[in-house]
């Protein structure tokens, strides 16, 4: 199994939220992860991208333990993309410098190549001196979503990639990230509060309560036109 | 594009109209006296000078805004982003060094370091050599850097308090370790705050007397006081006025461009970091080190002003001094309330969004915060004596043995300087409290049939109270510790604690300073103490530094 997650719990102080959390995915594949609000969806992201730290439990993530109860691999050393709900675009770099701000290991050259062709994936060439706030909402998505891909993380989380997308967008935008997603080879976990989002996109989707798993099942898909 | 329904009625129009009326003529006067004949005492100033004083200007606010830059970021990030022991005592206090006026720390350091003072008798104790010296350009930047630093504090305190933790999470998720992070996103991202404060430091440098006059120290407000004062040269004062307001004007430009031309619209709500305790070392080092801040900027200062007072109360104690108090306490009491509700009247009338000559009369309203108070005092006074001259045949008329300048030697004049002076930040605070409530309450109350001034009495100031309050007492604590407009601008014979203080300063009598100096300096305190000390939720919310 490419993730493994064992007995994950979590608590904040005096608030436990996740309680025991137990499962696996493949490489590839797209988990979505619905419940209702407060039942602990963005906690259990938190925890699998090391922004905190669970109260026990094993997380492996492409046959390395980042987490267990000895050690925890920090956020910033784990490799894991996360997509945040409002994106996160830092405010005061441009598209290609938000885009780049991963890669600030990788030689100059490199770097530039990677920028273009991320910008070429998400059909966004001629943006890349725009600011955040000059995108619309969908296109912040998308950057958003280049931005976190860029490193070349073992996973992506995406929490609520949707929530700031009209209706009318959002059909579309869907069957982008999905196929973005599956061009790119991606395991990733999407949160949302919507179940049609969840089918249209995941391979599996898990159903969340009260910090415990309620139900899980495989999306049986009609082939896509 | 939506169309904008005119929310202005007539008064508030009109009274927007007289306010930036009473604000720029009073400006324009400079303008015209700039205009006379040059004299043989301003081409000697012009030629010997005037390079030094821009020099000395431009050198004092440079050091003052880095120094305080620095000191008042560091002071933000720790009592937000970590917990210690204290950190709540500590968050406020950081803040009381407002209540120390530049010129009072300035004497009691003076004589802290002289020869006779408690610091060089303790060195000599433990046989060191005390080899500070602090009347000078060093000595004034530390001043004012331990002064001004909460200006900067409280900004960059309520930017990251508000700064969405999305962004350091990013950063980290991307690869970014916390240390790179911060420079590379929070800090950045701090940017429009600081600034913000930073640029209220440099005004603050820019108006001071007390201190530059006490420490000779050559830098306009106090040529433009000594041509003024010692010479009577008002074509000279008036010219370095004019140097002045150009380098205000520079200032101001350059607080526009590094503000920066981009908007930063794009609002991520969402928690922010939650403080984390400091560990190891940082523990006892942190803590010190912002405890040394708030010595430097107040518990030093005040603790020597009470071993004054000790000694001197005895003779400084007295009805004078009472009388002092009183006139402090009315003038400011009486200003501050004209102040926040002029400022109340101006902010309902900018509330939505003006654009166009409103937007840009509103601005006009509040320049006199910018202006130093030297170049204040000068048109004020300029326009009161034209007015009196023209008013003459009036007074003639009600009284016929009435002196010409009768405004002008009233307590009105004074007055009227501290609105112009102080105006921006009553309004700045009350806008700010406009801004968070939004329109719909007001909106509400028109559509219910109630009318402007109604609705403004019984739904905006109820739900402004925080930011009036707020408004209150930061335009109060100004007023209180005031000192060059006083002195110029007071009728004969009327003395608050500030110019008694600086007379007492003046005559090298600074022990004697210590019962007035504790008495304004804990006023404030205790205001502030009022405003920002430990509360219950929900207060803060409107409470916005300026
Ligand atoms: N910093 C915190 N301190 C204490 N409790 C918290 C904190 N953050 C979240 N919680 C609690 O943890 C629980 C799970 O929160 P979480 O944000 O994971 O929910 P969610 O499923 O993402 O909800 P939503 O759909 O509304 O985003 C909630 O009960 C919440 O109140
Ligand atoms: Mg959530």
């Amino acid at each position: 199994m490419y993730v493994h997650i064992e007995n994950l719990s979590f608590s904040y102080p005096k608030t436990p939220v996740l309680h025991q959390l137990t499962f696996t995915m493949q490489k590839g594949e797209i988990l979505a992860i619905i419940g209702s609000s407060g039942s602990g969806k963005s906690t259990l992201l938190r925890t699998l991208s090391g922004l905190e730290m669970p109260a026990c439990g094993r997380i492996h993530i492409a046959g390395e333990t980042v987490c267990d109860t000895s050690r925890c691999t920090p956020a910033d050393k784990r490799e894991v993309g996360f997509v945040f709900q409002d994106y996160a675009l830092f405010p005061h770099r441009t598209v290609a410098q938000n885009i780049a701000f991963g890669l600030h290991k990788t030689p100059r050259k490199a770097r530039q190549a990677r920028v273009d062709a991320l910008l070429e994936m998400i059909a966004m060439t001629g943006f890349a001196r725009r600011y955040p706030h000059q995108l619309s909402g969908g296109q912040q998505q998308r950057v958003a979503l280049a931005r976190a891909l860029a490193p070349m993380p073992k996973m992506l989380l995406l929490d609520e990639p949707f929530s700031n997308i009209d209706t009318d967008l959002k059909h579309t935008i869907r069957l982008e990230l999905a196929s973005l997603l599956k061009k790119a080879n991606m395991t990733s976990i999407l949160v949302t509060h919507d179940e049609e989002d969840a089918r249209m996109l995941a391979d599996r989707v898990i159903v969340l309560e009260g910090g415990r798993i309620v139900h899980e099942e495989r999306v049986v898909r009609t082939p896509r036109h | 594009m939506k169309r904008r329904i005119n929310h202005d009625g007539p008064l508030f129009s009109l009274f927007a109209l007289i306010a930036g009326l009473a604000i720029i003529v009073p400006l324009l006067f400079i303008l015209r006296h700039l205009f006379e004949p040059s004299t043989d005492a301003w081409r000697h100033i012009r030629q010997i000078w005037l390079l030094a004083y821009i020099r000395n200007t431009s050198v004092m606010i440079f050091w003052t805004a880095f120094g305080t830059a620095l000191i008042g970021t560091y002071a933000a990030v720790l009592t937000t982003r970590y917990t210690f022991f204290g950190v709540r005592v500590l968050s406020w206090m950081l803040v009381l060094p407002l209540a120390v006026p530049a010129y009072i720390a300035g004497y009691v350091y003076a004589d802290m370091l002289s020869y006779t003072g408690t610091v060089t008798r303790f060195l000599r104790l433990v046989s060191l050599p005390q080899l500070l010296q602090p009347m000078t350009m060093a000595g004034a930047v530390f001043i004012f850097v331990f002064t001004l630093y909460p200006y900067v504090y409280l900004f960059v305190r309520a930017a990251l308090k508000r700064q969405s933790a999305a962004y350091a999470e990013s950063a980290l998720t991307l690869g970014v370790g916390p240390f790179r992070a911060f420079f590379l996103v929070v800090l950045p991202l701090l940017r429009p705050a600081l600034i913000g404060g930073v640029f209220l430091v440099v005004l603050e440098t820019l108006n001071d007397y007390g201190l530059v006059a006490y420490f000779n120290i050559r830098v306009f407000s106090f040529a433009i006081f000594n041509a003024w004062f010692s010479f009577g040269e008002v074509v000279t004062a008036i010219r370095l006025s004019a140097v002045l307001l150009i380098m205000v004007f520079v200032i101001l430009v350059l607080e526009r461009v590094l503000r920066g031309h981009r908007r930063y619209t794009v609002h991520v709500k969402g928690r922010v970091i939650a403080a984390r305790p400091l560990r190891g070392l940082a523990r006892v080092v942190h803590p010190f080190c912002l405890w040394l801040i708030l010595g430097f900027g107040f518990l030093f200062p005040t603790m020597q002003l009470m071993h004054y007072a000790v000694l001197t109360w005895r003779n400084t104690l007295n009805m004078t001094l009472f009388y002092n108090f009183m006139n402090t306490l009315t003038i400011a009491l009486g200003s501050t309330a004209l102040i926040v509700v002029i400022a109340l009247m101006l902010a309902n009338f900018g509330r939505f969004r003006p654009k166009g000559w409103k937007r840009a009369w509103l601005k006009a309203t509040t320049l006199g915060y910018a202006i130093p108070g030297a170049v204040i005092a000068i048109a004020v006074n300029l326009f009161f004596i034209t007015v009196d001259r023209q008013l003459y045949p009036l007074y003639r008329w009600l009284n016929p043995a009435s002196p010409v300048l009768v405004l002008s030697m009233s307590l009105g004049m004074l007055v009227f300087a501290y609105i112009l002076r102080f105006m921006a930040i009553g309004y700045n605070s009350i806008e700010a409290g406009y801004d968070k409530l939004g329109e719909t309450f007001t909106e509400a109350a028109y559509t219910l049939n109630h009318r402007k001034l109604s609705t403004l009495l019984k739904i905006d100031v109820p739900l402004l109270k925080s930011s009036l309050f707020a408004a209150a007492v930061i335009v109060f604590i100004d007023v209180v510790k005031e000192l060059p407009l006083t002195l110029i601008l007071r009728p004969a014979n009327y003395d608050t604690l500030a110019s008694r203080i600086y007379e007492y300063a003046s005559d090298e009598m600074i022990q004697d300073t210590g019962v007035a100096s504790l008495i304004l300096i804990m006023m404030s305190a205790l205001l502030i103490y009022a405003l920002s000390g430990p509360k219950k939720r929900g207060r803060s919310a409107h409470v916005r530094p300026y």
